[in-house]
């Protein structure tokens, strides 16, 4: 996703979707505007239209960790501490989200961005 | 070569230098004294790397190593340590003369050179002996102030013990010395170009010198031959994206096909010296076909004009705002004022260069290695993000240095991108340290705007209607964009009650430099034509300026031009508190003009929003082993005293001594997500996050009697937090309108300003500045008074001297930087009405000063020659062709 269409030629902004049942603000990258707005059905949904086709125990593991962590530090973690705290290597953290660490797995555990002027 | 002998802080030593050597290089980087900095390009005119030589302050950038032989030499390492320090740098620290701490070592070693031969100087020697420092935090008045208190230290008519706060008289509203302030004065805060690496490349980069071009050719064969070069990069070399996108994917690290601005960067040479990367740089062959450059928003609006990026339109934010009906209520006015106000493209010009270190941490078993990057960030993990895409390497960490004051232009990325991406290319690590003239080259500027504007009163007096349609100069790449015209007309109405606003703010690209953050961002701007309108008004009404402001101001239940309805709004009381001052400036300045100088008195107000729509915080503490408590949240501290608030916030909440508060704020690696320092939300934000963390650990303590880690554990509660702020409205204004959301609190300001106008000249001298403030309730007064008065300096050299014309302004000459000799006095008169969502009650105050201080100036030279100035900055040839024209 991309912060801006060319033709509005400008960043667009915060945006609320209808998701699982449960009205959901995205900034314009696709995050989470908020960490507490998520929960396991909105990960299921959004992780469907991601292009994962099964949602396995190695997602959750995933998930689980970056939710655990981002509620213990406010922040996401680096790529290391990842891998450190899942044990499970970059090549297949990458595998388990079509979207990449950060547009897939970090976006679908419903960790925001970090803060800026906008 | 030569062979010197000399004594370098009591130790005698020996070196063979080259003829060309100054002593400035051999401080920092043969004997690692980097205490004396580098901001000038070693032309003498910062005096940041102020040395004591054989008794007399020297700037060590011009002194000559082979004139050195048996000299004794004293740099602030000398002087005395965090531990010991020498009472000028006890005095530097408690008189809160110490922001950024750049130019602090220069200060002291020309303080200590001055206070040697006389110990009892007067307000003129102090400003003559550091007529060659300078600073852009502190409006030199700090300094003058600490200097008479080392001198009263030296004299022994006082001592540190008898200055320093004691525990005794509390923590909040007491100037407890900032926690870096010990470091900053004696040499030991590292700032990023202080940070050696063994083995580091160094960089030079070759930047455009036309407007708008295309890149037709690159030849760089005989640079890479060179001897010490490792390799040339270009864009073709990097991974990622290639694009720093803040808002908008628009700006390269390194241009591929065209070039957008004067400044834009081509090509980076990485060699094992600077000396050497710069003489390779200039055998590489670039070859550019000029284009059509988009000279202003006019060009760049005209229906013929080229588009400057592909697939984007270069109007490229169109905002109205509409409240009731101006045009309306203009024609059933009785009074209205019109005018064109423009101000200039401008420089923050913190006073230390733009620099980024880079190296590589050896990963572990079975992870990639891993690049730290070390900069002057103010948004460390938002900046980590943007550096991951843009450089196609995620395993990434941002480390802020201490930083040399920074006014706005660290909201972006800027020389990380290339540092960042060159060690990547060579997996090597780099430095990336330009000098003053690329730093201004490559940084963006404050946004110019060109302001239509029309206000209205009735008979009584009351402001009836108000329009403006705007347009910002965005310059080349998007940044922070649309935020500055967004927040001047979030702020448009500034401190008044107008029923009826018409308004129009437009963002158009140019080829000019690129548009960001600068303390303010906006109000200050949009408000210099409000204010000065309002002078204009009242002069038409024949009311005073100061009844007719008075009258005017926003009551709570009336709204802002957002329509955002105001509950509080001490501005009256900040009024009234000035009147004593404002009736004696009148008269003073009437008894004072005489022949060809003119005196005059002119007022400003101003109401600052922090904490605006959607805007969310967090920070984690943590309970000691001790009972003390650490703090991890990212909240970059480039000279604000962002480490006081963090620490006296804590401190007074939790009932801890100051010395029990631990901070934890550079590194992405430790803290948590609190998002930029700018829009003065630091304090509001992170320090309502911060509260909030407190309140849960408090709370957790409180349950279970315990009074450390171990014992929480121990009673079954976690020791750390995260604590969290987050803004109740969101969304953008309304597309059509511009109604909407504002923001959740607001520091007021009320700035008089007395100069005196040569008439023959053209030339203002400042006499005096006062400024009412009422940010809530004060935390540390030091660093309070500290920002209103940088700000006032700030806003006299936006007013009245500073412009930045790319291509030719490239050093602090050319920037025409305040110095101590354009010091004027200064007052400031504090109110304390507590926020309600404040931290403790308080608010923000960084910005504050710039918004009313310009038109204040401006409305003060009307008053003493009968002339208005409309474009920024009021220079005396402005003011003579006025003065000639009227």
């Amino acid at each position: 996703m991309s912060a801006h269409t060319p033709e509005e030629g400008k960043p667009q902004g915060r945006r609320v979707r209808m998701i699982a049942g449960r009205e959901v603000a995205f900034d314009d990258e696709g995050f989470f505007d908020d960490f507490e707005n998520w929960s396991e059905a909105i990960f299921e949904a959004l992780a469907h239209e991601s292009g994962i086709a099964v949602i396995t125990d190695r997602h959750w593991q995933v998930v689980r960790f970056l939710r655990e962590f981002y509620a213990y530090n406010g922040r996401a973690p680096l790529n290391n501490q990842l891998r450190q705290g899942t044990g499970i290597r970059l090549l297949e953290l990458e595998g388990l989200f079509p979207e990449g660490l950060k547009q897939g797995a970090r976006r679908l555990a419903g960790l925001p961005n970090p803060k800026t002027c906008n | 070569m030569k062979k010197i002998r000399l004594r370098v802080n009591g130790t005698w030593r020996e070196l063979i230098v080259d003829a060309g050597t100054v002593l400035l290089e051999v401080l920092r980087e043969d004997l690692r004294l980097t205490g004396a900095k580098q901001s000038c390009d070693r032309k003498g005119q910062c005096g940041a790397c102020t040395v004591v030589v054989n008794g007399k302050a020297a700037r060590s950038c011009l002194t000559r190593m082979a004139d050195l032989e048996d000299a004794d030499v004293i740099t602030v390492e000398g002087l005395g340590t965090p531990d010991n320090p020498h009472l000028i740098q006890e005095a530097f620290v408690l008189s809160g003369a110490i922001q950024c701490g750049f130019c602090t070592p220069g200060m002291i070693m020309a303080a200590k050179a001055l206070l040697d031969a006389n110990p009892n100087p007067t307000v003129g020697d102090i400003k003559q002996a550091l007529r060659r420092n300078l600073c852009r935090c502190t409006g030199y008045v700090k300094i003058i102030e600490a200097v008479q208190l080392a001198g009263r230290f030296l004299r022994g008519e006082a001592t540190p013990e008898a200055v320093r706060p004691t525990a005794a008289q509390g923590v909040m509203g007491v100037p407890h010395p900032r926690p870096s302030a010990m470091a900053k004065a004696c040499g030991t805060a590292y700032f990023t170009a202080d940070y050696p690496i063994r083995g580091a490349l160094e960089l030079a980069v070759l930047r455009s010198s036309l407007p708008h071009a295309r890149i037709v050719s690159i030849d760089a064969s005989v640079a890479e031959k060179m001897p010490g070069v490792a390799g040339v990069l270009t864009a073709a070399d990097i991974k990622g994206t290639n694009v720093l996108k803040y808002l908008v994917a628009d700006r390269p690290v390194l241009c591929k096909d065209k070039v957008r601005y004067i400044g834009d960067p081509i090509l980076a040479v990485a060699a094992d010296t600077r000396e050497n990367a710069e003489k390779a740089l200039s055998k590489v062959q670039v070859k550019l076909e000029p284009l059509p450059a988009l000279s202003d928003p006019e060009t760049a609006l005209t229906a013929d004009a080229l588009p400057l990026h592909a697939d984007l339109p270069n109007l490229c934010y169109d905002q109205p705002q509409i409240k009731g009906d101006a045009e309306k209520a203009m024609g059933d006015s009785a009074a209205v004022v019109a005018a064109r106000f423009k101000t200039q493209i401008n420089h923050q010009a913190p006073l230390e260069p733009e620099a980024t270190v880079a190296y590589w941490e050896k990963g572990e078993a079975g992870g990639e290695d891993q690049l730290v990057i070390i900069g002057r960030s103010i948004n460390i993990h938002f900046h980590l993000g943007m550096l991951q895409s843009a450089l196609g390497w995620e395993n990434m960490r941002y480390i802020e240095a201490f930083s040399g004051g920074q006014f706005g232009i660290k909201i972006d990325i800027i020389s990380e991108g290339i540092a960042g991406a060159a060690a990547i290319h060579f997996k090597r690590p780099v430095r990336y340290i330009p000098g003053i003239a690329e730093s201004m080259l490559m940084t963006s500027k404050r946004h110019a705007f060109d302001m239509q504007v029309k206000l209205a009163a009735d008979a009584k007096g009351n402001l009836t209607a108000y329009c403006n349609d705007f347009i910002v100069d965005n310059g080349a790449y998007y940044s922070i964009g649309h935020v500055v015209a967004y927040r001047a007309l979030l702020m448009l109405s500034g401190s008044y009650h107008i029923p009826n606003v018409s308004a129009r703010g437009r963002l158009v690209y140019t080829n000019n430099p690129w548009g960001s953050a600068a303390r303010g961002a906006g109000p200050p701007q949009i408000n210099f034509a409000l204010e000065c309108a309002m002078d204009m008004l009242s002069e038409k009404l024949g009311m005073d300026p100061f009844e007719f402001r008075l009258q005017n101001f926003l009551k709570p239940g009336q709204s802002k031009s957002t329509g955002r309805v105001v509950k509080e709004w001490p501005l009256p009381e900040l009024m009234e508190a000035m009147r004593p001052n404002y009736q004696r400036a009148v008269k003073e300045a009437a008894a004072g003009s005489s022949g060809k100088l003119k005196r005059g008195v002119g007022l400003g107000t101003g109401s600052f929003g922090i904490g605006g729509p959607g805007d969310a915080s967090v920070a984690a503490v943590e309970l000691d082993s001790d009972g003390g408590i650490s703090v991890y949240a990212a909240a970059a501290d480039p000279g604000e005293g962002n480490d006081s608030m963090l620490t006296q916030l804590t401190a007074e909440f939790m009932g801890i001594p100051l010395d029990r508060v631990r901070l934890h704020t550079r590194d992405t690696g430790n803290t948590a997500a609190s998002g930029p320092a700018a829009g003065s939300r630091v304090t509001y934000m992170i320090g309502n996050a911060l509260i909030n963390a407190l309140e849960q650990l408090k709370a957790a303590m409180q349950e279970t009697g315990a009074k450390t880690a171990q014992e929480l554990e121990a009673a079954g509660k976690p020791k750390r937090y995260v604590g969290r702020k987050k803004n109740e409205e969101v969304g953008p204004l309304d597309p059509k309108t511009g109604q909407g959301p504002s923001f959740e609190s607001q520091v007021h300001a009320v700035q008089m300003v007395e100069l005196e106008v040569d008439t023959e000249t053209g030339k203002v001298k400042i006499l005096k500045m006062t400024t009412a403030v009422d940010a809530g309730p004060v935390i540390n007064p030091l660093n309070l008074t500290g920002q209103l008065e940088g700000g006032m300096d700030m806003g006299v050299g936006f007013a009245l001297r500073e412009e930045y014309v790319a291509g030719k302004t490239k050093d602090w000459v050319t920037f025409k930087f305040p110095t101590i000799r354009d010091s004027f006095d200064m007052e400031v008169i504090i109110r304390e009405t507590p926020r309600p969502k404040g931290p403790l009650g308080s608010t923000g105050v960084g910005e504050m000063c710039m918004v009313p201080t310009a038109p204040a100036v401006i409305n003060a030279i009307r008053n003493a020659t009968g002339v208005w100035v409309y474009d920024l900055p009021a220079t005396p040839e402005k003011i003579k062709a006025a003065l000639a024209a009227a």
